[in-house]
């Protein structure tokens, strides 16, 4: 796929034609500078901005074909991709566990379940006992951890982690990524990791490269 | 999960202090109700509860309230021979203000036919009307006589017999009752100083224009001012007799003005408290249309604060109708709870208040829904901010 902002003179071109794919499973890494168009392919990925030219399929489903609306993008992000942000992005007004049944109400489940199932994703997280507390009262890991929960909540195929250890230190953000190729291995969703940190790519599966629009593959390690 | 609530939970603080700044403005509106409906009630009272069909006034007036009225006394006589009249009855009814129970307040004179006439006191709750022919007085109990009390008018003290309750004029003044003789001697009377005064000054008036004293001493009664002259003439009409007849006779043949008690009625509503209805509906306006632009702007800062938490929701995939759900029930709880704290202040208000406060239910609940809109109306700007907001903005740092 490719992406194009403008027309004309004025057109630019964030996305140069590119082709990659992240199975089940799979702990992938999207490394760039500032400007190099991680952010374009994020959005693309996660269908919030339509690419120019070429498909995107999540979970064997074509996005962006014939028929496709506004409410469709959300009910598929909702069911099929997680998200893990770079500030957190928790809902302050909820507490964690409120946080991660939020994505499985908004899914339909009902109240009692999706706490029940908070519930047991915070255990898995090794942060059931700061189930009740607020973002607020929560440290940085911590709230990544909620975060990652929440991520995990609706059990989607894929997982997308914008700059997930950007916001601490190098000790959690070693223990972000660990989590993350565990999530990836365990729960056999498809994790596509963004990060300008060199340092955190440590055992992931496959690592691309952007640079000015470009995407490149650097290295794969075969899936176990 | 109720989204809505749980922010409230967060900014408790900020919801309260609006709750209160805005209950004390819908508080006001609702006690300008009160005023309003009040206003009206004192403003017909009295039309309300004297006992007549018809108000006889001077010619080309449009009194006895809205505007002043004279007449000869004995015009009652005349009216009561008019076909189709069973009684007819003088009444006197003007404004003062003298020293009574220690202090000075403001009150309305109504002087009557005390045997059998119309114009009585109404709303006597205790005692009994006045029997006498002199310095008797029924009061209303806003002055805060009690039976048995001595009023000093002029050179007589007048017995208190009656208290009545809510008899005002219209402009809510408590209501005085004296005989018509008595009502008519306070009204004119002079001070016995001025009186040898302008009785020296007519006497030499006279004898400058050419009288001697002897005959001036004569003259001087016949010029000087009587109080026999009343302000309306109440008139009760014959079973079977057509009011409208009575009154088209009375008019031409005996050249007064006639008004039915309905008509009294609308000239006070439309005449005097025209203008004060005009007024307080425009302050109530106001104050709820500033209502409305606090709670907006409050839900639109409470938006605002929390817009990346929006596009977090609407990148992890919530619908519009989550989002504008948030907004909308954070309005309606501003709204709804205001509403009641302002019900609560003006309970608490209401009893206390110096004038005639007098509620409608159907005019709250009309106030109520007019802020039920308003809180939809006043989230709407918040909502459409919201709805505009990119879910990439919840990437990035």
């Amino acid at each position: 796929m490719s992406k194009t902002f403008g027309s004309g003179d004025l057109a630019v071109q964030a996305l140069k034609p590119c082709s990659f794919s992240v199975q089940q499973g799979e702990l992938a890494a999207l490394l760039g500078p500032s400007g190099s168009g991680k952010s374009t392919l994020l959005l693309a990925i996660s269908l919030i901005l339509e690419p120019t030219t070429g498909r995107i399929v999540v979970g064997g489903q074509e996005v962006y074909n014939n028929g496709w609306t506004g409410v469709d993008d959300r009910a598929f992000r909702r069911r099929n991709i997680g998200f893990i942000f770079q500030q957190h992005n928790l809902i302050p007004f909820l507490t964690a566990i409120e946080n991660v049944a939020l994505v499985m109400q908004l899914n339909g489940i009902s109240r009692r379940e999706a706490t029940r199932r908070a519930k047991d994703l915070l255990g898995y997280l090794e942060i059931a006992h700061r189930a009740g507390s607020l973002p607020a009262n929560l440290s940085g890991g911590e709230q990544q951890r909620v975060a990652i929960g929440r991520a995990l909540a609706n059990e989607p195929p894929l997982i997308l982690a914008d700059e997930p250890t950007a916001a601490l230190d190098t000790e959690r953000g070693v223990k972000v990524m660990a989590l993350l190729g565990k999530i990836a291995r365990e729960r056999r969703s498809a994790v596509i990791t963004v990060t300008h940190d060199h340092r955190m790519i440590e055992g992931f599966d496959t690592v691309y490269h952007l640079d000015d629009g470009r995407l490149a593959r650097m290295a794969q390690t075969a899936l176990s | 999960m109720d989204l809505a609530l749980k922010d409230i939970r967060r900014h408790l603080g900020k919801f309260i202090a609006t709750i209160v700044g805005v209950a004390m403005l819908l508080a006001i509106v609702l006690v300008m109700n009160g005023i309003y409906q009040g206003n009206i009630a004192d403003g017909v009272w009295l039309i309300n509860n004297t006992a007549t069909d018809l108000w006889v006034v001077e010619r080309g007036r449009g009194g006895p309230f809205n505007e002043s009225s004279r007449m000869p006394l004995d015009s009652y006589k005349s009216v009561a021979a008019t076909p189709g009249v069973a009684k007819a009855s003088p009444l006197v009814i003007y404004g003062a203000q003298r020293d009574i129970g220690g202090k000075s307040q403001q009150f309305t004179v109504i002087g009557y036919d005390v045997f059998g006439g119309l114009g009585g006191p109404g709303g006597l709750v205790r005692g009994r009307a006045i029997e006498a022919p002199h310095y008797e007085l029924v009061a209303d109990r806003k002055l805060g006589l009690a039976l048995g009390d001595k009023v000093p008018f002029g050179t007589h003290d007048y017995s208190v017999v009656g208290i009545t309750q809510g008899a005002v004029d219209s402009g809510g003044s408590p209501l005085i009752y004296l005989s018509l003789p008595d009502a008519q001697e306070v009204q004119f009377q002079q001070d016995n100083r001025a009186l040898v005064a302008a009785r020296a000054a007519s006497l030499k008036r006279l004898e400058r224009a050419g009288y001697s004293q002897e005959q001036a001493s004569r003259l001087l009664p016949l010029l000087s001012s009587t109080g026999d002259t009343v302000n309306a003439v109440l008139v009760k009409l014959a079973p079977g007799a057509d009011g409208a007849q009575v009154a088209q006779h009375i008019g031409d043949w005996l050249y007064f003005n006639v008004y039915t008690t309905d008509e009294e009625r609308s000239l006070m509503l439309e005449g005097k408290l025209s203008r004060m209805s005009a007024v307080l509906g425009l302050f109530r306006v106001l104050l709820i249309l500033v209502s409305i632009v606090i709670i907006a702007l409050i839900i639109y800062v409470l938006t605002i604060e929390k817009i990346k938490s929006i596009a977090t929701l609407k990148l992890i995939g919530a619908s519009n109708w989550v989002i504008v759900r948030l907004i909308m029930e954070q309005s309606m709880a501003l709204t709804l709870a205001s509403f009641a704290v302002a019900y609560g202040l003006r309970e608490l208000i209401a009893p206390g208040f110096p004038r005639t406060l007098a509620f409608l239910a159907q005019e709250t609940a009309v106030t109520f829904a007019v802020m039920l809109v308003g809180g939809v109306v006043a989230s709407l700007m918040a909502i459409w901010h919201a709805l505009r907001t990119p879910p990439q903005l919840a990437l990035g740092g």
